[in-house]
């Protein structure tokens, strides 16, 4: 159970997240939705420890995750993965050696540094890749793909960490439908299947409403919404959003599953 | 339909500023600068006819560098002897440069080295070095391992050594850091940061780099060999001192063939080094 109590965090006086308290119990689907500029990134990376909270306290059953320095740190990390907007591969590495960076905690750097990867770590790379359909591509240079395949490797990358979590901060924000509609089935796979927590920043209301168990909104740094998507009002949303809300309600993109749809996993030759 | 010209004009008044105080200041320092650059000129001397004067001459020698012969067969051998030392001066000069500046620069690069004293002792120890010329640098080698080819490699190392370190740090601080931000999401370490974020990324910057300074320093060489250290350089010298102009033409062409193919080879190495943009690896 992650548990986040009154993080604040500021850039030069002002809050970018204002005292945020949320407690979210393992396996659960969470979408945090809110307007730009809300707090969403800034609370997410703080999660995974990038940023530090200026004040609070983010528990992780009984550890102060705030408290942490160093490997334990790192430790931390390794069990939380997270996906990026902009995938934060290394692009001129091939695909299969940014997957491999998901174990870099467990590596001894001796040899890890001089790329000598067991043939159990590469087989573990490998099937993530196979199960995002990315396994044909390993040798590929990442700078090469496309962003929906480069979002499918960060997911590996993220799987390969065999995480408690992961955090997706607006994976889906630089993509088209298609790949859309692949990258939210596989963050919906890996928490209804291998039972992992997802907590992931959407624009789109829709999407969260499809796919997430919860929504929990920002506005300003505050969490100022928390409940199942059937809670959210039209007249809430355009609260939350303001001057945004036409673009994000009632656009659903024409692929985007209803809640409670079930689909495969290998979507993504489909 | 947009706001009026006048309020946004009010709202955002630094935006509308006519010629301001600071575009004045920046004319003003252009102009103080160009009349330094008349006055200075004058002073040497550019305007009362020497040079003028000067062109005549620079035309007659140019006439007796023509056509380029080296002499004799003999001779050929000679120089593309010394061309082949002085290549190798280069070589041993740049690469060894590089090695060497590698982790200076890792420790004066912000985003690798956090320790601000470290950076700070490390940058200003390159600065230092790189502010001895080359020619300098010749001069105390040859006094310490004497008259040489092994001087001019070493004079060469040490004078680039501060400029790859330079080079080598700026190009690490201007790399993306979203690929080490991926690598300390997954809790891996500063190490695999550098490693797998930075490295892959500034490689193709550190080859080009090298391989152009190696160029360069084969023109280098030729001149660090008019002092002694080793290479065509002091053959250069020779016959111009002999007033073998025709040789010394021989001797200048032969370089800039050399340049011309080194220039040449580093393009096709730089390309199976990095790979072109875009193209596969696999
Ligand atoms: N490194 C930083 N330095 C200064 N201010 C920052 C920094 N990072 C974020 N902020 C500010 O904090 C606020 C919240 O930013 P954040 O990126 O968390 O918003 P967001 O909800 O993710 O928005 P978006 O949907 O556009 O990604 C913004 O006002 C932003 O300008
Ligand atoms: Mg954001």
């Amino acid at each position: 159970m992650l548990r986040l109590e009154g993080v604040t965090k500021s850039f030069a006086g002002k809050h970018a997240v204002d005292n945020a308290t949320l407690t979210v119990p393992v396996g659960q689907m969470v979408g945090v939705i809110g307007r730009s500029g809300a707090g969403k990134s800034t609370l997410l990376r703080m999660i995974n420890r990038l940023g530090d909270p200026t004040s609070g306290r983010i528990l992780f059953g009984d550890t102060d995750v705030t408290a942490l320095r160093g490997r334990p740190l790192r430790a931390w990390r390794a069990r939380c993965a997270m996906i990026f907007q902009q995938f934060n591969l290394a692009g001129r590495l091939d695909v299969l050696t940014n997957v491999l960076m998901g174990r870099a905690f467990h590596m001894p750097p001796s040899r890890a540094l001089l790329k000598m990867w067991t043939d159990e770590e590469k087989a573990q790379a490998l099937s993530a890749l196979e199960s995002l359909d990315m396994a044909r591509m390993a040798g590929q240079r990442a700078e090469t793909l496309s962003g929906g395949q480069q979002q499918r490797v960060a997911i590996a990358r993220a799987l390969v960490q065999e995480p408690d979590i992961v955090l997706a901060d607006e994976p889906i924000a630089s993509l088209d439908p298609r790949n859309t509609k692949v990258v939210m089935d596989a963050l919906q796979h890996i928490n209804r299947h291998l039972g992992i927590t997802v907590i992931c920043n959407l624009h789109s209301l829709d999407l969260a409403r499809g796919y997430c168990d919860r929504l929990v909104g920002m506005s300003a740094g505050r969490v100022v919404f928390d409940d199942a998507p059937a809670a959210l009002t039209d007249a809430t949303a355009r609260d939350l959003y303001g001057l945004e809300a036409g673009d994000v309600i009632g656009h659903a993109p024409p692929m985007a599953l209803p809640a409670g749809a079930q689909p495969g996993f290998a979507l993504a030759g489909s | 339909m947009r706001a009026p010209t006048s309020s946004l004009r009010e709202r955002y008044p630094e935006h509308f500023q006519g010629f301001g105080r600071d575009r004045f200041v920046a004319a003003a320092i252009g102009f103080a600068l160009f009349a330094l650059l008349i006055y200075a000129m004058g002073h040497l001397g550019f305007f009362d006819g020497t040079l003028l004067a000067g062109f005549g001459r620079l035309f007659e020698i140019v006439g007796l560098m023509l056509p380029p012969d080296p002499g004799s067969w003999a001779h050929v051998k000679t120089f593309s002897v010394s061309l082949i030392e002085t290549i190798a001066i280069a070589l041993l000069g740049t690469l060894s440069a590089a090695v060497l500046a590698l982790p200076l620069a890792f420790l004066a690069a912000r985003n690798v080295t956090a320790q601000r004293v470290v950076r700070f002792l490390s940058r200003r120890s390159l600065d230092t070095i790189r502010s001895v010329d080359i020619l300098v640098w010749a001069l105390i080698w040859i006094n310490v391992v004497g008259l040489g080819p092994f001087a001019g490699a070493l004079a060469i190392m040490t004078a680039d050594i501060g400029s790859f370190g330079k080079l080598f740090s700026e190009a690490m601080e201007a790399a993306d850091r979203k690929p080490v931000e991926g690598i300390t999401s997954t809790g891996g370490s500063h190490v695999f940061g550098i490693r797998f974020g930075i490295l892959p990324e500034v490689f193709p910057v550190l080859i080009s780099q090298i391989l152009y300074y190696f160029e360069s320093n084969t023109r280098s060489a030729s001149i660090i060999g008019i002092v002694g250290a080793g290479g065509i350089g002091l053959h250069l010298a020779e016959a111009i001192r002999t007033l073998e102009l025709q040789q010394t033409s021989f001797i200048v062409l032969m370089i800039l063939v050399a340049v011309a193919a080194i220039d040449f080879l580093s393009n096709r190495l730089r390309f199976a080094l990095i790979g072109r943009r875009g193209g596969a690896t696999a």
